[in-house]
């Protein structure tokens, strides 16, 4: 039971976030939904037994990427509304037409296996806990060519962000 | 009845990654749109820890690891293109932007 | 002691390239000699070889100088038998006189050095394809001689027709050549080696199919080297190279290739009778075509180029019916009396100052005695009177045919008149140039210079004695090719009686022609009133026309194939090049550019479109792992 209420009271918690997330007019209520959404699904991680993974996504996710959100919010502003009128050619349309088939095919898919997921492979009886030594070990052994590639990738993320960010005509001006 | 299985996990980020698909489609904020984005990536990262538990191997939280540096790449380059966009045109909406109009 | 043979094949190479590189040797005398006792070195060398061969039973022998190939083995090699000595012996010896007539010919010429690397040249490439023994050397042979016939052809290059005539030499010879080249691949594919003895020893053991396919590919090369019937053309309007040239290739050794070639395959032409047949045909054809042709000719070479053209027939005649030492022995003797008539028309140019029309000429009996005499030599032993060379081949030809018996009797009476014909032409020449009254007076005549008198007098000695190595009582060329041509039977010579009468006949055949044209250009016959009427003098004037035209053949070539092709490539240009190839890249190219321009109305640039494409596919994927068994049972 306790098991339970500790999956529920996350995951409705979760659900609420992303809908204020994707609902909210307010940009800074929408951060505030997802950062909702990422603390509750890090709760989901611990009752998973993924310590590690839930700490580093408090503070990467909801501290670090966050933050950046909300100093672009603050940048662009507030205050301007979103406007509500659509102005793509049937995308309304095309959107509802879309959901709906997405909807029935789930349905077809839910009703089809009744209500359960076939997963092939039985769970596992033992637990393993996601330490930071367990998670090192494999992952500066066998993942260890991916993991410096992800490196590059962070560092060629970070120039072009520079790159992009930097004011050419601003600091023509200045010089 | 109340035993959480691995199914609900997964029927969590499935309805998380279709909350955050619709937020694709229905929000024309820039900003809002990436937000919708880390919704999805975050649906597949529950995935992959749910997964992580039910074959007892921790390749899965270590997959974790690697979403997480993509997302915040992306974030990163994205949040930078949308301040660029918002210098030229004061505006986050993605609606009339289309210079990559073929 | 072998090895020698190599001498006089690759000396004149080293002329060539001695004199080629040295480009600051102006001074003619030095280039003479050079070039001279280069080639009297040769020629003494291969008389010893050709002395000590005859000593030695004509027993053939190989020098390899190395392997080209590994499989199948080809060797870079040199065989002398009895055909090979034969033809070294004629080239090299022959190359000494017409050289020496070249010196004088050629002097005061801008590009003397060239003429003497081009002919030493030449000379090299006839001894690799004569002394070659195997195919792929042959052919390597066959083909330096064209180069070398081509570029002496058009040595004159300034002058537009000469580089025209040497293009069409080149490019007729390519057909030949195209043919040569099948029968070497059939050769090849059929006996896996190019070795004549391999080859033509294993000749038996072919199908009779299979052999006539090779040699009628092989007689197409004969044919373009040869000038025979439908690739001839050439051969007149390669007198545009320089006369002593014209003796030497297309007189004396080059144009007889394919004789030599035809006679070296001989144990595989044997066995096809229908090769030997068109062989026939075509000789004969080729022998009346250009005699008549030549019967109007006005230019003092075109005419002599007709002629060597139909002799060429007679020896492709000969081969047809299987006389191949008879063949031999009138490649031989016509080498010896066509190059000098050759050169004594050169020294008649010469004295004219590249005069070459024999209607300007006449009358130079009395300036130029020693030419003349010798022209007149020259033209009795071409016309078969005895006892001068060219009397006792072609009576050995005219005999064999008769020997065939049966439908061979109607080839024997045209070649008879092709005889007669010869004899004709030539006697009409020899008078129009020496003998009848000058239409046009040409000051400052002097007989021939002695560099010239020299050759002229020894190729005359040899034309009146050349004939007495192969008689009916000394078989000289026959011992002579008798290894070489052991596993061939020969046509031989009908006995006794038989003998002396056809003997009689070509004799009076000679005479005939003789004193037909005797009787036209001396009497002036024609103009008698006994042939005063209309109709026969259209008859006169239909025969000159057909004759100075070649029977129009060039013209209903030009036809056929000039204007043919010009009309088939222009519908090609239409239908293939503008219809097909076009549209098709036209197609490819607009279908691309339409398929582009639909497909890119779908990038609109929006991002929430894309998000809805994305919505699309993940509905296809759904779909997807619904209908596939791979999901779900």
């Amino acid at each position: 039971m306790v098991e339970f209420l500790l999956f529920l009271v996350p995951a409705s918690l979760v659900l609420i976030g992303a809908l204020i997330v994707i609902f909210a007019q307010n940009p800074v209520h929408n951060a505030m939904g997802l950062v909702l959404t990422l603390i509750s699904l890090a709760i989901i991680y611990i009752t998973l037994n993924a310590t590690f993974v839930a700490m580093v996504q408090m503070l990467v996710y909801a501290g670090a990427v966050m933050t950046l959100f909300l100093f672009v919010i603050m940048m662009i502003g507030v205050d301007k509304k979103e406007q509500s009128k659509e102005s793509i050619k049937g995308q309304t349309l095309l959107v509802s037409g879309v959901l709906l088939v997405l909807i029935s095919l789930l349905t077809y898919v839910a009703i089809n296996s009744n209500f359960t997921w076939d997963l092939w492979f039985e769970a596992v009886q033992f637990d393993i806990e996601g330490t930071p030594q367990l998670i090192a070990g494999t992952l500066f052994t066998a993942w260890i060519l991916p993991f410096e590639i992800i490196s590059i990738l962070l560092i060629v993320a970070t120039t072009a962000a520079i790159a992009l960010a930097y004011d050419t005509k601003k600091r023509k001006q200045h010089v | 009845m109340f035993e959480v299985t691995t199914d609900w996990y997964l029927s969590l980020a499935a309805v998380l990654f279709s909350i955050g698909f619709f937020g694709m489609m229905i929000r024309r904020n820039a900003l809002i749109m990436f937000m919708c984005i880390e919704l999805m990536l975050n649906a597949v990262n529950l995935t992959f820890i749910a997964a992580s538990k039910h074959f007892g191997t921790i390749d899965g939280q270590v997959a974790v690891f690697f979403v997480l540096v993509v997302a915040a790449a992306e974030v990163v380059v994205g949040l930078a293109i949308i301040v660029s966009i918002f210098r030229k045109q004061s505006s986050a909406s993605v609606d009339v932007l289309n210079l990559s109009r073929g | 002691m072998e090895n020698l043979v190599l001498v006089p094949v690759f000396l004149p190479l080293v002329t060539a390239i001695f004199l080629f590189t040295q480009r600051n040797l102006i001074k003619e005398s030095i280039v003479n000699i050079f070039t001279l006792s280069s080639s009297v070195i040769s020629f003494l060398i291969t008389s010893f070889i050709f002395i000590t061969f005859t000593i030695e039973k004509f027993e053939s022998y190989s020098v390899v100088l190395y392997q080209w190939t590994e499989s199948p083995k080809i060797d870079f090699s040199f065989t002398l038998d009895g055909l090979s000595a034969l033809m070294l012996l004629l080239v090299s010896g022959l190359s000494i006189f017409i050289q020496q007539f070249s010196t004088s010919y050629m002097s005061k010429d801008e590009n003397y050095r060239k003429y003497f690397v081009y002919f030493n040249f030449f000379v090299f490439s006839m001894l690799v394809l004569v002394m070659s023994s195997n195919f792929l050397i042959m052919f390597l042979g066959w083909e330096l001689v064209g180069l070398s016939s081509y570029l002496l052809i058009s040595f004159w290059s300034s002058k537009t027709s000469a580089s025209k005539a040497g293009n069409k030499a080149f490019i007729l010879n390519r057909i030949g050549d195209f043919g040569f080249l099948v029968g070497l691949m059939f050769i090849l594919n059929t006996f896996k080696s190019f070795d004549f003895q391999e080859v033509l020893h294993r000749a038996n053991e072919i199908p009779v199919n299979t052999i006539t396919v090779i040699t009628l590919f092989l007689i197409l090369g004969a044919f373009g080297k040869s000038a025979q019937f439908p690739l001839f053309s050439w051969l007149p309007d390669a007198m545009e190279g320089p006369t002593p040239a014209s003796a030497l290739i297309h007189a004396a050794t080059m144009v007889t290739a394919g004789v030599f070639m035809l006679v070296r395959i001989s144990p595989l032409l044997q066995y096809s009778e229908t090769t030997s047949f068109v062989v026939l045909v075509i000789g004969l054809l080729t022998a009346l075509i250009s005699a008549f042709s030549a019967i109007n000719q006005y230019d003092i070479k075109k005419v002599l180029a007709y002629s060597t053209i139909s002799q060429l027939g007679f020896m492709f005649i000969a081969i047809g019916v299987g006389a191949y030492v008879a063949a031999v022995f009138h490649l031989l003797t016509h080498a010896f009396f066509k190059a000098l008539l050759f050169l004594g028309a050169g020294a008649v140019i010469e004295a004219l100052h590249h005069e070459q029309d024999i209607r300007n000429m006449g009358g130079l009996r009395k300036k130029m005695p020693l030419t003349a005499g010798m022209m007149g030599i020259g033209t009795l032993a071409i016309s078969g009177i005895p006892p001068l060379a060219g009397f006792w081949s072609k009576d050995e030809i005219l005999a064999s045919i008769f020997s065939k018996g049966g439908i061979y009797l109607g080839f024997w009476a045209l070649t008879l008149f092709a005889a007669v014909l010869t004899a004709f032409y030539m006697g009409r020449h020899w008078l129009l140039i020496f003998n009848s009254e000058p239409s046009k007076t040409i000051e400052d005549i002097h007989d021939a210079p002695r560099n010239m008198k020299v050759p002229l007098v020894v190729l005359g000695i040899f034309s009146i004695f050349i004939g007495f190595v192969n008689t009916p009582f000394f078989h000289g060329v026959e011992k002579l090719l008798h290894i070489t041509l052991e596993e061939v039977e020969i046509t031989h010579l009908p006995e006794g009686l038989t003998l002396v009468v056809l003997a009689l006949i070509s004799i009076g055949a000679g005479f005939a022609g003789l004193f037909l044209a005797y009787l036209i250009f001396s009497q002036n016959i024609l103009q008698s009133k006994l042939f005063n009427n209309d109709g026969f003098k259209k008859l006169i004037k239909f025969i000159k026309e057909a004759s100075f035209n070649v029977l129009y053949l060039n013209k209903i070539g030009n036809v056929i194939f000039v204007a043919g092709a010009k009309l088939f490539s222009k519908r090609v240009a239409v239908i293939i090049d503008s219809i097909l190839i076009d549209g098709t890249v036209n197609l490819v190219a607009n279908s691309f550019s339409k398929s582009a321009k639909i497909t890119s109305s779908s990038q609109t640039g929006l991002v929430r479109n894309y998000v809805l494409y994305f919505g699309f596919f993940l509905i296809i994927l759904v779909a997807v792992f619904i209908v596939t068994p791979l999901v779900g049972n």
